[in-house]
């Protein structure tokens, strides 16, 4: 009893069943009044042994759960999975298939981040943005189940190709969607931005410095609000990246508005990142015969790869060691989200609660990429 | 060199920007409605669209490539008495249902496409069972159900 | 004639006396029921409004358009089995909500509603003080927020009640100021200022147009009194689960959550008999029911949509605009209506 007379401060629990945590995160605050000390994020409540579960299947059924890491961004986690498995396998995809991953992974991208500022408008309290960019997101989601059968958890890429190839009618729908967004994009962005009291709530909120942020490992829009122009898509080409014409954005403002602002224009450039790889599709074939589908259980892989992309949260890596089984010896992931919420400890240092909670929404936090 | 671009804080004018906004959300209110009523009105879910798997016990030849390569143990293979001279050993494909992920692995790699996804979605069941036998894969889901 | 008296005239077989507290009686219960009402009302136009706003359709399957849906709502929470928090004060627990919510309806009598066709006027009291008296109730409704986030024994309930009572604090004083604004203008046309009926009958010009100033600040202080978003930092639930309603649930959350539609209706009522010139219509006056309901209903789509587009205020943010920007602004407004009465332009 004594010590709840001398202790100064609060000990608050947000998470896991709390309204405002993304996901399953619970963050331990210690408080003095409203202002926040302390921050400890305890995670690993959607923890499902991602990489353990794919050293027990076959290579190219590890793919599903890759799927359930980044479930927002599913097509950027098997990207980011083949990448490695591919180069591990000895596989080439052909060029048609290359072009084809561009576009599903920078729509994908556009989903994820609609997703992120609908959350984050829900996590200051704006109910409304929230249905007009899942509105947008239904009509991605759609496209999907068009092109791949399934709407989230699509298993679209496979080793060496994808799951089925593009149409006309597909590529007239893609053009039909793209032709609409950006002037839906514009109206939300808007919504958002010109408002005087989400400027107050965001503005010089969980200002986080270049050289901390690259000592945390932190990458993605997170890291190119610091002013850092780092984007795996341009430092380290994959796919066809290298042939596709698209800026990068920074913000040297980085705070949370400056983050805000990138992840929207991210979209503007998927945009056209999806436009351009739409009219430079080529012909081909859809898979490549050496991982044809009646060989997908005897491909054999030996060595270690490590491939990384730009997933929708940031850098995402993939280890693979193969022993010359059919079965991966070891995945390793390096997730992204996992490594920017590292960093929440310390931006949320003497902050109001309020402005914590606008923090821990700005890093985009998707847990089943965190505790995968 | 990388293609930088700063971005730029919008400018905006106190009140009016948030007036603005109040107006973007109020003309919403004529808008119709994106809600499709589930039962009454169903989507077009598109030509691709899978869920649930079918099974062709004359075709299946029984080789068990569908239950190696299904991820997590959906699939297992059950011995049926059925007269088929294309599979001797008289094991078939039975399917949980509770953990299909439908990812089609299946479907792409049965060597005769005994085994195949339909757009049927439908497959709430009375039971506390997603298990399927392969003469229940056979079946409509209509005709299945207990 | 007046509604009251014409009760009185159908129960003047009692004596006079008798038959006008009869009277005074019955017509209370009407504007209660009248209230539950609209604030069973008011929580399905919310529903309906936000969900279209939102391009979804809403309530739709509790009878037609879903109009009983509110009611199989409450029906569910009465049913509903009340948890009570391990540690709480047993007694300021269970009168917290009762505070809220009898003090809206109390506030719903003091409103004068105007005449309504052959009826006669609907105003149910007289008072001389009616003013003071429904500010009174307003002011009582803090301590209900306050009394049930802190007995609940809860760190969410405390936090939510210490930020609403920060934010009251700092919104009344500027709303009592253009409050005053309006009594002085009042009082300069020889009505009988601190009665509502007076205020009405005196706004020829509705006094918003004369004091946008004080309309500005009454309107933020009623949106801060109801707490909806902007101003819902007292239950934030992105922060705080919902504040100091966190340990309530069954009918003591009802109670909660009607107290807020019915803060939002009554706030409304009472910035349109205000300033927006009550039951004064354009058009002859024995309508003046309907001219007071259409104003009120278009300062409840005005605070839904604000609701609806706003994120949350920071609490200190809304701190220091209150006592930086609010109160300087209302000063200034008593101001320029002094110079308003002097040059008798009212």
């Amino acid at each position: 009893m004594e010590s709840n007379l001398t202790n100064r401060y609060i000990e608050l629990n947000m998470g896991p069943q709390h309204p405002s945590t993304h996901g399953v995160l619970r963050l331990k605050l210690t408080l003095d009044g409203e202002t926040v000390k302390k921050v400890e994020p305890v995670i690993g409540y959607l923890h499902r042994n991602a990489e353990k579960i794919c050293e027990l299947d076959f290579y190219c059924d590890a793919l599903i759960y890759f799927d359930r890491m980044d479930y927002v961004g599913a097509m950027n986690m098997e990207l980011g999975y083949l990448e490695a498995a591919e180069k591990l396998l000895n596989i080439e995809p052909p060029e048609r298939v290359k072009w084809i991953r561009v576009i599903m992974a920078e729509l994908n991208r556009i989903a994820s981040h609609l997703v992120w500022a609908g959350a984050f408008g829900l996590d200051l309290g704006m109910l409304t943005p929230f249905f007009y960019v899942f509105e947008e997101r239904e009509k991605i989601l759609n496209l999907f189940t068009e092109i791949t059968g399934s709407r989230q958890e699509t298993n679209y890429m496979s080793i060496g190709g994808v799951y089925q190839d593009f149409n006309d009618k597909i590529i007239f729908k893609i053009k039909e969607f793209l032709s609409e967004f950006p002037k839906k994009l514009d109206e939300v962005y808007n919504l958002f931005v010109k408002n005087d009291i989400f400027i107050s709530r965001t503005k010089n909120i969980g200002i986080l410095e270049p050289e901390v942020a690259l000592s945390y490992g932190v990458t993605g829009p997170m890291l190119r609000a610091s002013g850092i122009p780092y984007d795996v898509r341009k430092d380290e080409p994959y796919l066809v990246y290298d042939k596709i014409n698209f800026t990068v954005p920074i913000s040297k403002k980085k705070d949370v508005l400056a983050r805000f602002i990138v992840r929207f224009e991210e979209m503007r450039q998927s945009v056209k990142i999806i436009q351009q790889a739409l009219d430079k599709l080529p012909d081909g074939p859809f898979f490549n015969p050496k991982a044809k589908k009646s060989l997908m259980i005897r491909l054999r892989g030996e060595g270690d790869v490590y491939a990384r992309t730009e997933s929708t949260k940031g850098e995402f890596g993939v280890y693979i060691v193969g022993d010359g089984s059919v079965k991966p010896y070891r995945v390793h992931v390096r997730s992204p989200a996992f490594k920017n919420l590292s960093v929440l400890p310390y931006l949320s240092r003497d902050v109001l609660i309020a402005d914590m909670v606008a923090i821990s929404g700005s890093i985009d936090l998707v847990f089943g990429e965190v505790d995968r | 060199m990388i293609d930088v671009k700063e971005v730029e804080e919008p400018k905006t004018i106190p009140i009016i920007g948030s007036i603005e906004g109040m107006y973007t959300v109020f003309k919403h209110l004529f808008q119709k409605p994106v809600t499709v009523q589930y039962p009454e009105h169903k989507e077009d879910q598109g030509d691709r669209f899978r869920f649930r798997i079918y099974l062709s016990t004359d075709d299946c030849v029984g080789c068990t490539l569908c239950e190696q390569v299904c991820p997590n143990l959906t699939i297992t293979m059950v011995s049926l008495d059925k007269e088929n001279p294309r599979n001797k050993r008289k094991i078939y494909p039975s399917v949980n249902f509770g953990t299909c992920t439908v990812c089609r692995n299946c479907e792409e790699i049965c060597p005769t496409d005994a085994i195949y996804l339909k757009d049927v979605f439908e497959t709430a069941r009375t039971k506390n069972s997603f298990f399927y036998s392969p003469t229940e894969l056979e079946k409509n889901e209509d005709e299945v159900r207990r | 004639m007046s509604l009251l008296t014409r009760i009185a005239m159908i129960l003047s077989f009692l004596g006079h006396y008798p038959s006008y507290i009869l009277a005074y009686i019955i017509e209370t219960l009407i504007v209660i029921i009248f209230g539950t009402v609209v604030v069973a009302g008011m929580v399905y136009f919310f529903r309906k409004y936000m969900a279209r706003v939102q391009m979804r359709i809403g309530p739709n399957r509790v009878g037609k358009f879903g109009v009983l849906q509110v009611m199989a709502d409450g029906l569910k929470l009465i049913q509903k089995e009340s948890i009570m928090p391990q540690g709480r004060d047993d007694l300021p627990y269970k009168v917290a909500p009762l505070i809220i919510f009898i003090a809206l309806m109390m506030g719903f009598i003091f409103i004068p509603y105007g005449p309504l066709a052959w009826l006669g006027t609907l105003t149910v009291t007289h008072s001389d003080v009616s003013l003071v008296i429904l500010f009174a109730l307003i002011a009582i409704m803090p301590i209900g927020e306050l009394l049930s986030g802190i007995v609940s024994n809860n760190k969410y309930a405390v936090l939510g009640s210490l930020r609403g009572v920060a934010k009251d604090i700092s919104f009344e004083v500027p709303m009592m100021l253009s409050v005053l604004a309006i009594v002085m203008m009042a009082s300069a046309r020889g009505v009988s200022p601190l009665d509502i009926n007076g205020v009405v009958q005196a706004q020829n010009i509705p006094f918003a147009i004369l004091e946008p100033l004080g309309f500005f600040v009454f309107l933020i202080s009623m949106a801060a009194r109801a707490s909806y978003s902007p101003f819902d930092m007292g239950e934030s639930d992105s922060e705080l689960v919902t504040g100091n309603t966190t340990e309530y649930s069954g009918l003591r959350f009802g109670m909660f959550y009607l107290g807020l539609f019915g803060t939002i209706f009554l706030g409304s009522l009472i910035l349109s008999t205000l300033y927006l010139g009550g039951y004064n219509g354009p058009f002859e006056s024995y309508l003046g029911f309907i001219w007071l309901l259409i104003k009120t209903l278009v300062v409840v789509v005005i605070s839904l949509t604000i609701w609806l587009s706003m994120p949350r205020v920071r609490i200190d943010k809304f701190v220091t605009f209150g006592w930086k920007y609010l109160l300087p602004i209302s000063f200034i407004n008593l101001v320029i209506t002094g110079f308003i009465i002097l040059g008798g332009i009212s």
